[in-house]
């Protein structure tokens, strides 16, 4: 008789390899259906740039990539911006890798720890919110976000707009990624390096005259971006 | 334990009928994956429905019987969960999920051998000690049988359970597919267990598939699949049971008029007891 080991790998490879009796086919579908929910739950917008056609492809080819390691669904998919990287049918998209990039970080902010509310007892030891993620890109990524959200119209987007300075938060239940200057991405940016607050503000007052120190404190307080 | 009657799996689809509102469910059950996250969400809603309802955690991710690629990691987090939200039941499939490093995130079937089950056992019991609490192991739907075997399915969680000292959670639609599919008597299956090991009943529906059923919880129960529910009854008395639907998830009311068909019956059950 054969081992247990022997038995699930030979299983697991005739599951994945198109081989074993036709009913092979169900275990087939439920693991590629649950991978392609996975990812296209983690990548709306990437997967209404790309249509859903040719995101079930892709989603088909990310699976043989990058396998799933993990029982939770929810860690899947973690690896798609690399992949598409080198993923020739999208290299007429080239800003998708940094949309997917951002999207990544949108799914890991939706299941991140709440932000403890600020304690204006002690408002010199603040940091970045659990939730709040930084992304600098060559494309218009916080447009790119806006275009394809419930409301938004894709046909918007002006990917010519250039480069952008982006963060991605949980307010209240809801995902948001919005465009920075570049005094306040330097400052969250010096938080999220676990920099105290003195150093930030001039950190980004030196890279932006334009920075505000007392404006952007009291903002990102107000937003929950900041916490301690 | 039997007077939570009948319950429903809460899926993020109903969420909004629970705003505010408290629909008549005897019980709630989750899928325990789902609410591993830090924060969010999903962990304030079951902070807030786990104050109304008694809530089951259902893991769905595990994978007991996997040879290899199991996960302490996956484990923890169970536990960290089940702290937090004190369910009634916390449960697993008896199935294998990983194998030669890759996850496959689905419910495959082990072969019903001396090896799996010994294994099987060593997994439950040190999770139960994780826990301190007993788990519940449920039966799960094939389609192929995974490979030679020594023992009936019931025979295997029969024995799981005088082994590790588990519960069993007794999918009766997975029986009925099992049977139709792999030719087990389901009937069969139920006679091997001991009554008293039955702590939790699933009900849900299955759609026909070009070769076989398939168990996709999205669709009402069937109604040989309430017969043998009936036979259930009457040989493990009015066990808590869950209606599950996970597949084209239709209005609440729909859940609830599936549950209050379960409640019928145990209600009969019960005056027929006393």
């Amino acid at each position: 008789m054969p081992s247990l080991l022997e038995v699930q790998r030979a299983f697991g490879a005739a599951l994945l390899g198109g081989g074993g009796p036709p009913r092979m086919a169900v275990y087939r579908g439920n693991a590629c259906g649950n991978w392609s929910a996975a990812l296209a739950g983690a990548y709306p917008v990437t997967r209404m740039i790309v249509g859903a056609e040719l995101f079930d492809a892709l989603a088909r080819d990310y699976a043989r990539a990058f396998p799933s390691t993990s029982g939770d669904l929810h860690e899947y998919g973690a690896r798609l911006a690399a992949f598409l990287e080198g993923y020739p049918p999208a290299t007429d998209l080239p800003y998708l890798p940094d949309t997917a990039r951002m999207e990544w970080l949108s799914h890991v902010a939706h299941y991140a720890a709440d932000a403890a509310p600020f304690d204006f007892s002690r408002p010199t030891e603040v940091r970045l919110a659990p939730s709040a993620a930084l992304l600098k890109s060559g494309w218009p990524l916080a447009g790119i976000w806006a275009a394809h959200q419930e409301g938004g119209d894709p046909s918007t987007v002006d990917l010519d707009a250039g480069p952008d300075r982006v963060l991605v938060h949980r307010s209240g239940w809801r995902v948001e990624a919005c465009s920075l200057r570049p005094g306040d991405f330097r400052f969250l940016a010096a938080l999220q390096e676990r920099r105290a607050l003195g150093p930030a503000l001039e950190a980004a007052a030196a890279e932006d005259p334009a920075f505000n120190a007392r404006v952007a404190l009291a903002a990102w307080v107000q937003a929950g971006v900041i916490t301690q | 334990m039997e007077r939570l009657g009948a319950g429903i799996g809460l899926r993020a689809r109903h969420y909004p009928d629970f705003s505010g509102a408290r629909p008549a469910a005897g019980w709630l059950e989750v899928h325990s994956e789902n609410y591993f996250a830090a924060g969010g969400r999903e962990r304030a809603v079951l902070e807030a429905l786990r104050r109304d309802y008694p809530l089951s955690l259902h893991g769905v991710g595990l994978g007991l019987g996997s040879a290899e690629g199991y996960s302490v990691e996956h484990e923890n987090k169970l536990c960290a969960l089940a702290e937090r939200v004190e369910p009634v039941f916390v449960s697993e499939h008896l199935c294998w999920a990983a194998a030669a490093g890759r996850h496959f995130n689905d419910l495959l079937p082990l072969p019903f051998t001396e090896e799996a089950l010994l294994l099987v056992a060593s997994r439950v019991a040190r999770l139960q000690d994780l826990l301190r609490r007993r788990v519940l192991v449920e039966n799960i739907s094939a389609y192929v049988e995974a490979g030679p075997g020594e023992m009936s399915e019931g025979e295997f969680l029969a024995a799981l359970v005088r082994r590790s000292g588990c519960g069993l959670l007794l999918d009766v639609n997975n029986l009925y597919v099992n049977q139709v599919n792999l030719g087990r008597d389901a009937r069969a299956q139920m006679l091997a267990l001991d009554p008293e090991s039955v702590e939790e009943i699933h009900l849900a529906g299955f759609s026909a598939g070009e070769h076989c059923l398939i168990d996709t919880h999205g669709a009402r129960v069937a109604d040989p699949v309430w017969r043998l529910y009936e036979s259930a009854l009457e040989r493990f008395g009015p066990v808590p049971t869950l209606i599950e639907w996970d597949t084209d998830v239709p209005p609440l009311d729909v859940l609830l008029d599936e549950a209050a068909k379960a409640r019928s019956r145990l209600e009969r059950l019960d005056a027929l007891v006393a």
